[in-house]
């Protein structure tokens, strides 16, 4: 066994901090986010993190977000306190199934990898350090193994289970979690995706999700009544409708859309979808880029560039990326993670809603793209629409290092996005999640220069 | 053996030849969950992909990316640069991600003349079971469309039952290897696999029976250390002969281009549906880190083959950026450990010769350390 530091874990830290954030009006939190951030007295890493949230250009959706996250992380605390169990489950997990649970709460891998990317000092490297002493190797994707290295390596709150929804959809997830599950003896359930996109492939995902509801209805010790489901179904239907609504803002030139907004429509997703306050977050940045659009800011706002992210954006400079992004006029129509292609679900009884959060599960970015019959396939398929959609100047892909899958058919990509739309597609290196890969002044370099050289000269 | 030896060293061997000139048909196959047996039953030669040590990349380069397995990167540039092209197809699965993505591009670029899909599940449990039954045979039915032929129960029958005394005979090799003075070294049975899978079967069979007799009475006795070698898939015969000469013998193995590719696939009587039974013999006892659920089997395998082989020290490798076995040779290794046996992991790049040096360094150091 590794030998545990005395080092707090990952979630014992983000609760310390984000119980702060949860008692603090909004208006206070804003006002002392953007004044600490202005006055540059504090570190380049809260500069990159928690503080680009609040830069003018996310105008009041900072504090919106640091606290619907405060709930969510807290929420878990607060389960766990009442002896309600705490589930893991990976970003590719429709966590509204969890959610639907009285007696459950989900923490999801990625999500809190990212906050401690944005929030902790030091950000995620010593717990990707901690996993990488067990002799874990350094090709793992750090959006998982930086929460589940804390979970291994220091002194950290354990969920009660964990569910995978990685295999099929990517090794790395899958592996990583199934270590984890079996180095601390976490009761570890599995809903994995087979390759076949035709009427059958779809039918055996079902009958895996359905099995799935059994194990967590018997683990939890309480049964997903037609009442309860509809009660988050209700609410993920208003999220559906909510997403919607920001993509086709997002299609207007230029697009009122903050650039960060990309990155909260999926913290929804991926954290509380189905739940009050994910309608509420939500809610809140329709009106606040319906506020922008109409305002007379946004009619001198010059667009240089629209740019769709294929699959992930970087995260471990917030600022950096997004906000850097927005001021030289580079518009972040999103990224590969926002599209999950929400539906609204049939409320009409148990199992239409079953079925249809089962059909949200196969659209989750990664299971329907790289976990479809032709990776390649699928993945070019929604860019090439998103693009479409969003009339994107061109497509960037992060080149995330431990995306594998995407690795192996960006040739086939980009060679399509360029024959069928016209656009190019830049392709980056570096991790998402750890900044000593790729230094961010490097990314926007790369940027920069693309845009000028190649699509100044096409616009 | 040398003859096998030689041939097992080409990618297109005499036998393959002689086989395509009487007009046979060649499908290649990249992953052990794929059921030779279908192929065969069509009267066509199944062919496991290998790169057989070949470290160019250039081709394949501009397709997959360097953080994709050089393994697979070979085998694409092999592909791509025609040294396959006496396959009639491919038969695909979703073994790992770089495997998925290899095949993808070989197809993409427009070098495959048949492709099937096989979706192979990763769990065991009775819908998994049964999906993947009903995909074998869908498999079959592609293979009939494609090649204008009919597949029948019996020919299937025939099949598992012609692999089964292979199969039979291997773990006869196996246990001529697990014997005190063991009677091949690793390097022979990794080559012995690779001509195996790429011969009709009854040539295979045929040089089992031959190896077997010749070898009945061979004896090494002049080793340091008896080692149990596993990882990712490799077809790597010389890098094995190279490490062997430091005194280790390689007595037993978990790779899939070795003892994963047989271990307990054996039929049973009880089902009456061949596809059924291939689903079984196939889901059920795949060994490979791409199964969930299935980590104390896969334990308990290399515990019974360390135990059978006498071993002294476990060396576990992985191709640089291959997932599966990068965390599944950890959780070895620490299971193994608690019981008490040594073990070795090493990330390696494919077939990179500059690697040996460090390699045999390395492995020299770990046989001092078990006080060999």
């Amino acid at each position: 066994m590794l030998k545990r530091t005395i080092q707090k874990g990952l979630f014992r830290r983000l609760v310390l901090q984000l119980r702060l954030v949860n008692i603090v009006p909004s208006s206070i939190l804003n006002f002392f986010g953007r004044a600490l951030s202005s006055l540059k007295i504090v570190s380049e890493e809260f500069q990159g993190g928690a503080g680009a949230l609040f830069n003018p250009l996310v105008r009041d959706a900072g504090p919106v977000f640091s606290k619907l996250f405060s709930r969510w992380i807290l929420g878990a605390w607060e389960a766990h306190q009442q002896g309600k169990k705490v589930i893991l489950v990976p970003f590719n997990f429709p966590v509204d199934l969890i959610h639907a649970f009285d007696n459950a709460h989900p923490l999801t891998s990625e999500v809190l990898s990212t906050l401690a990317v944005i929030n902790l000092s030091q950000q995620g490297e010593p717990y990707w350090d901690m996993a990488m002493a067990l002799g874990l190797p350094d090709h793992l994707c750090s959006a998982n193994t930086i929460e589940l290295g804390s979970l291994l390596g220091s002194d950290d709150f354990y969920p009660d289970a964990i569910v995978s929804s990685g295999p099929g959809g990517c090794d790395a997830n899958a592996k990583i979690h199934e270590f984890v599950a079996n180095y601390l003896n976490i009761p570890h359930f599995f809903l994995p995706k087979v390759p076949e996109n035709s009427g059958r492939g779809r039918r055996q995902y079902s009958v895996y999700f359905n099995k799935l509801v059994s194990q967590l209805e018997e683990f939890i010790g309480e049964e997903l009544t037609e009442e309860k489901l509809g009660r988050v179904v209700e609410r993920a239907n208003r999220c559906t409708q909510l997403y919607w609504e920001l993509f086709d803002l997002q299609k207007l030139s230029p697009s009122p859309v903050p650039n960060l907004f990309s990155l909260f429509i999926y913290g929804v997703r991926f954290t509380m979808w189905g739940t009050p306050e994910g309608v509420e977050a939500l809610e809140a940045l329709v009106e606040i880029t319906k506020k922008y659009l109409n305002s007379p800011e946004y009619k001198n706002k010059v667009e240089r560039a629209r740019c769709l992210w294929a699959y992930t954006s970087y995260y471990y400079d917030l600022a950096g990326l997004f906000n850097w992004m927005e001021e030289q006029g580079y518009s972040h129509l999103g990224d590969g993670l926002d599209l999950f292609f929400p539906q609204e679900i049939d409320t009409t009884s148990r199992e239409a809603m079953l079925e249809g959060i089962a059909e949200s599960a196969w659209n989750m970015p990664m299971t329907r793209q790289v976990g479809a019959e032709s990776m390649a396939g699928s993945w070019t398929e929604d860019v090439i629409w998103a693009a479409r959609e969003l009339r994107a100047d061109c497509a960037i892909y992060c080149g995330h290092h431990s995306c594998k899958q995407t690795w192996s058919v960006i040739s086939i990509m980009r060679r399509e996005v360029m024959k069928r739309l016209g656009i190019p597609v830049l392709v980056l290196q570096g991790d998402a999640w750890i900044k000593k890969m790729t230094p961010i002044s490097v990314i926007q370099q790369q940027i920069d220069e693309f845009v000028q050289n190649v699509i100044a000269s096409k616009v | 053996m040398e003859d096998i030896f030689a041939q097992a060293q080409k990618l297109e061997n005499d036998y393959l030849k002689s086989w395509r000139e009487k007009g046979g048909k060649v499908l290649g196959y990249i992953c052990v969950a794929t059921p030779v047996e279908i192929i065969e039953a069509g009267g066509i030669l199944p062919y496991r992909i290998r790169a057989l040590g070949s470290s160019e990349t250039e081709l394949a380069d501009a397709y997959l990316s360097r953080f994709n397995c050089a393994f697979c990167r070979s085998c694409l540039n092999l592909g791509l640069k025609g040294d396959y092209d006496f396959l009639d197809g491919m038969i695909s699965s979703n073994g790992c991600d770089h495997l998925r993505g290899m095949v993808e591009n070989w197809n993409y670029a427009g070098k495959l003349k048949f492709h099937h899909y096989l979706k192979v599940p990763h769990l065991t449990d009775p819908e998994s079971m049964d999906f993947f039954a009903e995909d074998i045979k869908i498999c079959k039915q592609a293979i009939e469309e494609h090649f204008d032929l009919t597949i029948s129960d019996d020919q299937l029958w025939e099949k598992i039952s012609a692999q089964k005394r292979i199969r039979e005979k291997i773990q006869t090799i196996y246990q001529m290897r697990f014997q005190e003075e063991p009677a091949f070294y690793g390097w022979e049975v990794m080559s012995l696999y690779l001509f195996l899978s790429a011969v009709p079967s009854e040539v295979g069979e045929s040089m089992l029976e031959r190896v077997i007799e010749e070898r009945k009475n061979y004896q090494i006795k002049d080793y340091r250390a008896r080692l149990l070698f596993g990882g990712s898939a490799t077809d790597e015969v010389s890098f094995i002969k190279e490490i062997e000469t430091l005194g280790g013998v390689v007595v037993a193995d978990t790779f899939c281009f070795g003892a994963r590719a047989f271990w307990n696939r054996q039929p049973q009587s009880s089902s009456s549906d061949p596809c059924r039974e291939l689903a079984r013999i196939y889901l059920e006892e795949l060994f490979c880190p791409r199964m969930f659920e299935e980590f104390s089997r896969r334990k308990e395998l290399v515990l019974k083959m360390i135990e059978q082989a006498k071993v002294d020290g476990v060396v576990l490798f992985h191709n640089k950026f291959c997932d599966l076995h990068g965390v599944d040779n950890v959780q070895i290794k620490i299971a193994l450990e608690k019981e008490g046996i040594p073990v070795l992991t090493l990330e390696k790049e494919y077939s990179a010769r500059a690697d040996l040096g460090r390699f045999k360094t390395r492995i020299q150091a770990f046989l001092e350390r078990i006080g060999k």
